[in-house]
């Protein structure tokens, strides 16, 4: 229940980032970079989308479905078991997305992105609270 | 309000609000423990049907607050919400904390309110006067 509402909290928190990011790009405004300067450079690249839909757009859909199924288990819709599976799906591939998209930044662009290094940070904290829960 | 303190209560409330819902949703009868009596002769319905249309209200609530929509509305209907939550279920050591949780929800909505609900309600007041 307590990793579970961790991870509720966690993923409203990259929902909030993730909306922020998508109301700023779609009014053609630069949003605000608490620290450095090259959220920009990192934002406008051409690795800040995949195909057609922007990291943005796959964060958020991948934050409140993470939210969605913490919720349903919580509440204890059935089936349990494919909440779970989601959950555990969803935190994988973004960890490992995270990864990605961070050595991007720190090898390919050379410039670091606030709010990019947020949702990792956001997203490693719920593999690290699940991997706790399961252990 | 500072722009960041705005997002970082909106973001908190939601969050609150959210999870409320869902907890209401888990267990709408035990939640129901907490309306005085008084209140439960006043309901049309029962008191689970009554708890399960408020976790659906606070999860309308959490998420306008959560995605930046309507916050004026979002943060009017956790005002009106939490004017009656404290009402029907009266000052207790749980209740005691949605006091902040309404006075958070107050300036949320003084500081989102439409510029144009704003005039409207200035030009009416001239009007009286």
């Amino acid at each position: 229940m307590t990793s579970l509402a961790l991870l509720f909290t966690l993923s409203a928190i990259g929902i909030s980032e993730t909306m922020y990011l998508i109301r700023k790009r779609i009014a053609f405004e630069k949003p605000i970079c608490p620290i450095g300067e090259d959220c920009a450079v990192v934002l406008e690249s051409k690795y800040s989308k995949l195909f057609i839909i922007p990291n943005d757009v796959l964060g958020l859909l991948s934050y409140i479905l993470i939210a969605l199924a913490s919720a349903l288990l919580v509440i204890g819709v059935e089936p349990l078991f494919l909440w779970n599976i989601v959950l555990i799906i969803m935190v994988i591939i973004t960890s490992i997305a995270s990864v990605f998209f961070t050595y991007l930044q720190w090898r390919v662009l050379h410039a670091w992105c606030f709010w990019c290094l947020m949702s990792a940070l956001t997203i490693w904290l719920m593999a690290i609270i699940m991997l706790a829960s399961y252990y | 309000m500072h722009k960041t303190s705005f997002h970082i209560l909106r973001v908190g409330l939601a969050i609150t609000f959210l999870w409320i819902g869902i907890l209401i949703f888990k267990a709408p009868e035990a939640w129901g423990g907490y309306v005085s009596p008084w209140a439960l002769k006043l309901l049309p319905i029962s008191i689970e049907q009554a708890m399960i249309g408020t976790a659906f209200l606070d999860i309308v609530v959490g998420a306008l607050l959560l995605f930046d929509t309507l916050v004026w509305l979002g943060a009017l209907a956790a005002t009106i919400h939490l004017i009656i939550v404290l009402t029907v279920s009266g000052i207790n050591e749980v209740t005691v904390r949605d006091i902040a949780i309404l006075a958070g929800a107050t300036a949320l909505f003084f500081d989102s309110m439409p510029a144009s609900f704003i005039e409207k309600l200035y030009s009416n007041k001239i009007k009286i006067l």
